[in-house]
């Protein structure tokens, strides 16, 4: 997917960042995980993007949430996008540094949602499975989104392969209502 | 005096003389009756035969100039009626046409009409037509959504740990019958 060229620069410097400290497969995953937190909770959304909130302010909730939880660094690199001015652009950032540091292992990056968490045995073969599907070398990205009801959505690039029992219930809904 | 020498006249004449008139009394008449004769001959009867020749003229010419006038009051009478006559022919003509043109623009207007009927009753029936498409589309949507809300909560609620991971494991079947 082809990203902005603002997106991708920052993406680009934190994973310099990330890698110079050797830390980059952490703090690849610990971001994507804050991004889908930011994308999931509208009130964490509102209070890193008000533009009535000063930036230390912004910087302080960072803090409070992910202190501790994360690595130093994670937590560092969050507060640099907002003190740019960027936070509503986190979640971009984050795919688009996924993406960076899977291709840094000349990987594909997956981004694969299910509505519980999936053990280990079951992102390998899942992985396996999406390399054969698609034909590239993937590095799967889980994501828990109790929205999706059940099953699997898997988006490598542009390509979006949804398993989802919401998207079968959608489906569903066009047949029924089809005239 | 005169009437002794009268007298005297009357006692010398006697006879054939008392009728005969005197003979210088005959000459002297003859002459006057010549004279007059002369007059009337020469100057009366030349200026009356001229003035009657003239006036005869002029009631010729009067009587011709008639004529003509006559001839060419005809004539202007024959073109009166010849145009009249024309007139009369395309007046008719006129109102020949403007009474077909009346009775084409009339079977126009009758045929625009029921045009016009006829899709002014199409158009309603398929109005009508489509709002029942609609309002039956508009029900079937809803029942479909209060299914479709009620399946999903049947659904989520049924959807335990155990189903969840046959869930995972049908998608990565599935994945592996994809073509590549």
């Amino acid at each position: 997917m082809a990203a902005e060229p603002r997106i991708d620069g920052y993406a680009a410097a934190i994973l310099e960042v990330a890698k110079a400290e050797g830390e980059l497969a952490r703090v690849g995953d610990e971001l994507f995980r804050i991004a889908r937190a930011f994308e999931s909770s509208p009130e964490l959304r509102e209070a890193l993007t008000d533009p009535r909130l000063p930036i230390e302010r912004k910087q302080g909730v960072v803090d409070d949430l992910l202190g501790g939880k994360t690595s130093a660094l994670s937590v560092n690199l969050v507060n640099f996008v907002i003190g740019v001015g960027m936070a509503s652009d986190l979640p971009n950032i984050a795919d688009r540094l996924a993406e960076r540091a899977a291709a840094e292992r000349n990987k594909v990056l997956a981004e694969v949602r299910t509505a519980v968490e999936l053990d280990d045995e079951t992102i390998d073969r899942l992985s396996e499975s999406l390399s054969q599907a698609t034909g590239k070398d993937v590095e799967i990205k889980t994501v828990v989104d109790p929205s999706i009801v059940g099953g699997v959505v898997a988006r490598v690039g542009d390509v979006v392969i949804d398993g989802s029992l919401s998207h079968r219930m959608q489906e569903l809904r066009k047949t029924l209502t089809r005239r | 005096m005169i009437q002794i020498l009268a007298q005297e006249v009357v006692e010398e004449s006697s006879g054939i003389d008392l009728l005969l008139p005197d003979t210088s009394e005959l000459i002297a008449g003859f002459i006057a009756f010549s004279i007059i004769f002369v007059f009337v001959w020469k100057w009366v009867i030349p200026a009356a035969d001229k003035a009657l020749t003239a006036r005869q003229e002029a009631i010729t010419g009067q009587l011709t100039q008639a004529e003509t006038a006559k001839q060419e009051a005809e004539s202007l009478l024959d073109d009166y009626k010849k145009q009249l006559a024309q007139a009369k022919s395309e007046a008719n003509t006129i109102v020949e046409d403007a009474r077909q043109a009346a009775d084409v623009l009339r079977s126009n207007l009758v045929g625009q009409a029921e045009e016009d009927a006829v899709s002014i009753r199409g158009k309603a029936r398929a109005d009508a037509g489509a709002e029942m498409d609609r309002a039956a589309a508009q029900i079937k949507d809803e029942v479909a959504t209060l299914s479709l809300e009620l399946a999903q909560m049947v659904v989520a609620g049924s959807v335990d740990e155990s189903v969840q991971r046959t869930l995972v494991d049908r998608y990565i079947d599935d994945l592996g019958n994809l073509p590549s």
